[in-house]
């Protein structure tokens, strides 16, 4: 296994590692009950039947990355751990970048750099209208 | 659906998880991503609206690779420099793709979803693997390096291997990559003979490529999803807590067990599955 297989191994180990805890943990806090959600779970079979659109309309959740404001909710805190899924390829790629560079790989690490380009502008709302 | 409404709250989690972990296993070791039996599965017996389930299935098709990934790498079954080019290919029509499925009606799009369900089952089964041996690689090919050396512990072989056909490749990510964004899928079904049988990669890489593959490619998609408000915690969050223990599980099974059997059960569960979101769908069995 080559250098740039083996980084990008174990950072996305170590990255889906840290997501799966902070999934568990942030689920339990808003499935006992411990933090308060912003929508309550019992009000959500009345309302996860609804297409998104609707159902952001009636309870007031964020789009985009207004999420952010209200991590003190648990719902929303939840909707962060899931966020970090969204982010751990990003954050592989961004590391074996260099790497690439350092040995000379230029295509490759072009190909790595775009893939960088579009990851992040798919995070940052580029394609959505995300703020 | 109406009498869903009116079983208590943690009933759904606690069925989510239980569904995502046999899934993270079975998905694993049919090369197929999760989303592919999550979506219809999860879209067709329980309450919640398709837009949420898409977005969950994206998640968790994520969830799924990212965590078999680091298993697949170590052992050589999936490469990243075979997986880069296609990734990106794959996760630029990914994002077109899921801007255009929030689009679309619910109803529409659930009965397109039994089509394509019942359709990828068909092809799942009519696909037989190819061992090519040594290609000669195109001129991309040889740039790119996409090439390796692969040891298969179950055999007891060693297998150096290349590939070719990769404008095709190129191309066949791109539509991949648009169908998985528009339906929340993961895609492995058709990753898995667009790797070996127009690239020939060998079965078992191109098995643990596509994981890694859909892991770029829905990593883009899901913030689509995100962004609109289409994720929902109580649905993502077990789910994908269940296809990362069942996928773990399933790439240490991997090198071991064989896929036959593995591939009857999937292709039984997907016609199941899509019979029932087009009939959904098409209002015959609400």
């Amino acid at each position: 296994m080559d250098l740039m297989q083996a980084t990008y191994a174990r950072w996305l180990d170590i990255a889906t590692r840290i997501g799966f805890a902070v999934s568990l943990v942030a689920f339990l806090l808003y499935v006992s009950g411990a933090i308060e959600p912003l929508v309550p779970l019992e009000q959500l079979p009345q309302l996860w039947n609804l297409p998104a659109s609707r159902f952001v309309a009636l309870t007031g959740e964020p789009t985009g990355w207004g999420w952010l404001a209200l991590l003190a909710k648990s719902d929303f805190l939840n909707l962060g751990a899931v966020a970090l899924f969204g982010v751990v390829t990003l954050v592989c790629y961004a590391r074996i970048v260099p790497l690439l560079f350092a040995a000379g790989e230029r295509p490759q690490a072009y190909i790595a750099l775009a893939q960088v380009v579009v990851l992040a502008a798919a995070a940052a709302g580029f394609f959505t209208g995300g703020r | 659906m109406e009498a869903a409404a009116t079983i208590p709250w943690w009933v759904w989690p606690i069925a989510l998880a239980t569904v995502g972990f046999l899934i993270g296993v079975v998905a694993v070791l049919a090369g197929i991503g999760g989303g592919v039996l999550f979506v219809p599965i999860v879209g067709s017996f329980f309450p919640f609206h398709l837009d949420f389930v898409r977005g969950a299935g994206l998640l968790f098709a994520l969830a799924g690779t990212l965590a078999a990934g680091p298993q697949l790498l170590r052992s050589g079954m999936a490469s990243l420099r075979l997986v880069m080019p296609l990734g990106l290919a794959g996760s630029i029509c990914s994002v077109a793709g899921a801007i255009v499925g929030l689009g679309m009606n619910a109803d529409l799009l659930q009965a397109l979803l039994g089509v394509l369900v019942i359709a990828i089952a068909f092809v799942i089964w009519l696909t037989r693997s190819a061992e090519v041996g040594i290609v000669d690689p195109d001129a991309l090919a040889r740039m790119l390096k996409l090439e390796g050396r692969f040891t298969d512990p179950a055999a007891g072989t060693r297998i150096d291997w290349k590939t070719h056909r990769t404008l095709a490749g190129f191309a066949a990510f791109g539509a991949i990559g648009f169908l998985g964004g528009v339906f929340g899928l993961g895609a492995g079904f058709a990753n898995v003979p667009a790797l070996n049988l127009l690239m020939a990669a060998p079965l078992k890489v191109a098995v643990g490529s596509s994981a890694l593959i859909i892991s770029i490619i829905n990593s883009s998609a899901a913030w689509v999803y995100i962004h609109r408000g289409a994720v929902l915690p109580l649905l993502v969050v077990p789910s994908i807590l269940g296809v990362m223990l069942g996928s773990r599980l399933g790439a240490r099974l991997l090198e071991t067990v064989p896929a036959k059997q593995v591939r009857w059960l999937v292709i039984v569960v997907m016609l199941v599955a899509g019979f029932r979101a087009l009939l959904r769908g098409t209002g015959l069995w609400i």
